[in-house]
């Protein structure tokens, strides 16, 4: 926590949100969140599918306005303040493109309804389609005729040209295949670091977390469980269900000293009631804990072999080796282990 | 292609003949009259063109200009109405939402001399349902606006409305909420978000609304005969008047065939630039 503290003094605080709330009907959807966000930072906000992360990111937006708790920016209460008046702007997950549009007068929306004359709009248009890699012919291209990447940058350079003090964005890349998506994420990175905004993404793959964020904070039901920097989460996750929601994890639990899914004692120092190993900690030899497991599946994951194995209790477990593997092959059985350091404590 | 082939055109068959019968044999007949000679009832004899001539030196200009600008202010009056009444029935779908509509559907199925009757009982004055029951009530005398221009232009966007609002309600349900979300948050007010996002991806709703409702009231003569109490003459008045007492068949079939150009003239314009697909959403 000393790190989150530093970053807190050294940069202002841009968005404070204190005890923000929303109930539809007798559902909450988001309840009592309270978070800073500092000046230029990346934060993802995760969650599963009805966390609430959406109806988040729609409070912060001024598309919902909340049941209870307030909104500043840079220190001025903006609760009350609609959509249109907020100097932010919303990358929809539906990126809510204006089909009857050309890419050019998407990307000028923003700036004609501020009043700016036309060919200012213009100028800015075509630096804001180089800022997000496409080339001059889109400017009069319709926007239907682009395909599902060149829509999510068109969407990208709408957003900036607003010229935002804080850019949303509501999970826009959860509908484009994963090569695609890798590349959109390293772009966004990218153009964080070269615009130095404030980006607030909002997605259900921690995976696509880790890549881009400064920090991180997990929703679940409505409650912001934990914050922190990508490696702070993936070292120490709060519970288990942090931890599983990162990837698969093997979670041991600990009775009377020791491990009963695998039989052997665990260490005395155990500082929780469940012991969180990854996968890559895992791995085939003698180490700190080591017992003999079964081999159930193996698959390639390219570079990598991902091991399911068995306990001679019938738990599961999962190992990621590098190489092949041709060894351990399904239906084999051999030693694996873990060091006690590797361990993630973790009391729920 | 084999002989068996498509049986599409057999399937058409019924439709073209009926067409061919009801629609393109009329107009035929209709046009072939208007280039007889006046006051004749042969098909016999050398086609002129005294008829047309004749329309416009007689002053049929002027039952035309009423009866276009009556359509165009319908139309303007009805879509301006119907507009905020669509957004709310689509915004709060629901229960209420389909009572209301079938409220404004119900006069449909109702004759329209019928409901044009009861309107003019409703404008009467002195003992007429208005004007009696506010001098009953509260003592108020008021005139009539009965038998004027004014009462069939009530009317006509009385009758006209659901033509109007049943249209524009599909052409409103095509409006994705996402689309006003993204307006609003790129900082459109109200007024901004209709022009720039509402209006255009409605439009087609709005058309198709606009056309009904022009056609229909270019058409529309009971109107001006039950309400407007024939202060003005219609053109649908004027070509009935020539069929009819003036037994004056080439001189009707002329003046219809002008109405069928002027309407072919403004009507085609815009239903080319319709995208029908896209209403179907296909």
């Amino acid at each position: 926590m000393t790190a989150e503290a530093a970053r807190a003094t050294d940069r202002p605080v841009i968005l404070s949100l204190a005890g923000l709330s929303k109930t539809f009907g007798d559902t909450s959807a988001v309840k009592q969140v309270s978070l800073d966000i500092p000046e230029g930072e990346f934060l993802t906000i995760v969650g599963p599918s009805g966390s609430g992360k959406s109806t988040l990111v729609r409070l912060l937006a001024g598309l919902e306005t909340p049941t209870s708790g307030t909104l500043k920016l840079r220190g001025k209460d903006i609760t009350a303040l609609p959509a249109n008046r907020r100097p932010t702007a919303l990358v929809f997950q539906s990126l809510a493109l204006f089909d009857h549009r050309t890419v050019g007068q998407n990307i000028e929306f923003a700036m004609k309804m501020k009043g700016v004359p036309a060919d200012k709009r213009k100028a800015r248009a075509h630096e804001l389609l180089a800022l997000v890699r496409l080339s001059d012919s889109y400017y009069e291209r319709p926007v239907t005729h682009c395909s599902g990447g060149e829509r999510q940058r068109v969407a990208l350079a709408r957003a900036f040209a607003s010229d935002p003090e804080i850019l949303f964005f509501d999970e826009p890349l959860s509908a484009i295949d994963y090569r695609l998506r890798k590349t959109l994420e390293v772009e966004l990175k990218e153009l964080h670091q070269r615009t130095g905004r404030t980006f607030v993404y909002i997605t259900h793959s921690l995976e696509e977390a880790m890549i881009m964020s400064d920090r991180i904070a997990i929703l679940k039901d409505g409650d912001l469980i934990q914050i922190g920097t990508p490696a702070e989460i993936y070292r120490q996750p709060r519970d288990r269900f942090v931890a599983s929601f990162m990837g698969e994890v093997n979670i041991l639990r600990v009775e009377d000293g020791t491990f009963p899914d695998i039989g052997r004692p665990a260490p005395a120092d155990a500082a929780g009631a469940y012991a969180i190993v990854r996968p890559e900690d895992l791995l085939p030899g003698s180490r700190d804990v080591t017992a003999e497991y079964a081999v159930t599946q193996r698959l390639m994951l390219g570079s990598r072999t991902q091991l399911h194995l068995a306990s001679p209790s019938g738990a599961s477990f999962v190992s990621e080796i590098a190489g092949a593997a041709e060894v351990f092959q399904v239906g084999t059985s051999h030693a694996f282990g873990f060091d006690t350091d590797r361990i993630a404590w973790v009391d729920r | 292609m084999s002989r068996t082939g498509s049986p599409g055109p057999w399937f058409a068959a019924p439709v073209a003949i009926f067409m061919l019968l009801c629609f393109a044999g009329p107009i035929l007949i209709v046009t072939w009259f208007s280039l007889m000679p006046s006051r004749t009832f042969e098909l016999t004899a050398a086609f002129t063109l005294e008829n047309y001539v004749a329309a416009i030196s007689d002053g049929y200009a002027r039952p035309m200009m009423w009866s276009l600008l009556g359509a165009a202010i319908t139309t303007i009056v009805t879509a301006l109405l119907a507009w905020p009444s669509a957004i709310i029935l689509h915004r709060y779908a629901g229960r209420w939402a389909t009572l209301v509509s079938a409220l404004i559907a119900l006069p449909i199925f109702i004759s329209e001399s019928v409901r044009l009757f009861g309107m003019s009982v409703f404008m009467m004055p002195r003992g007429g349902i208005l004007a009696g029951s506010l001098n009953a009530a509260f003592g108020i005398e008021i005139g009539s606006i009965l038998n004027t221009w004014n009462a069939a232009l009530v009317g006509m966007i009385y009758i006209h409305l659901p033509f109007m609002l049943f249209p524009l309600l599909l052409g409103v349900s095509l409006i994705p909420a996402d689309r006003i979300e993204a307006a609003r948050d790129l900082g459109a007010n109200r007024w901004q978000v209709m022009r720039e996002v509402e209006l255009p991806l409605a439009a087609p709703g709005l058309m198709i609304g606009a056309l009904l409702t022009f056609v229909l009231c270019l058409g529309a003569n009971a109107e001006a005969a039950i309400l407007g109490g024939r202060a003005v003459t219609v053109i649908t008045a004027a070509i009935e008047q020539r069929f009819n007492y003036a037994q004056d068949w080439p001189m009707g079939a002329a003046l219809t065939v002008g109405v069928i150009a002027i309407t072919a003239a403004i009507v085609l314009p815009v239903l080319s630039r319709l995208d029908l697909n896209r209403l179907t959403k296909r």
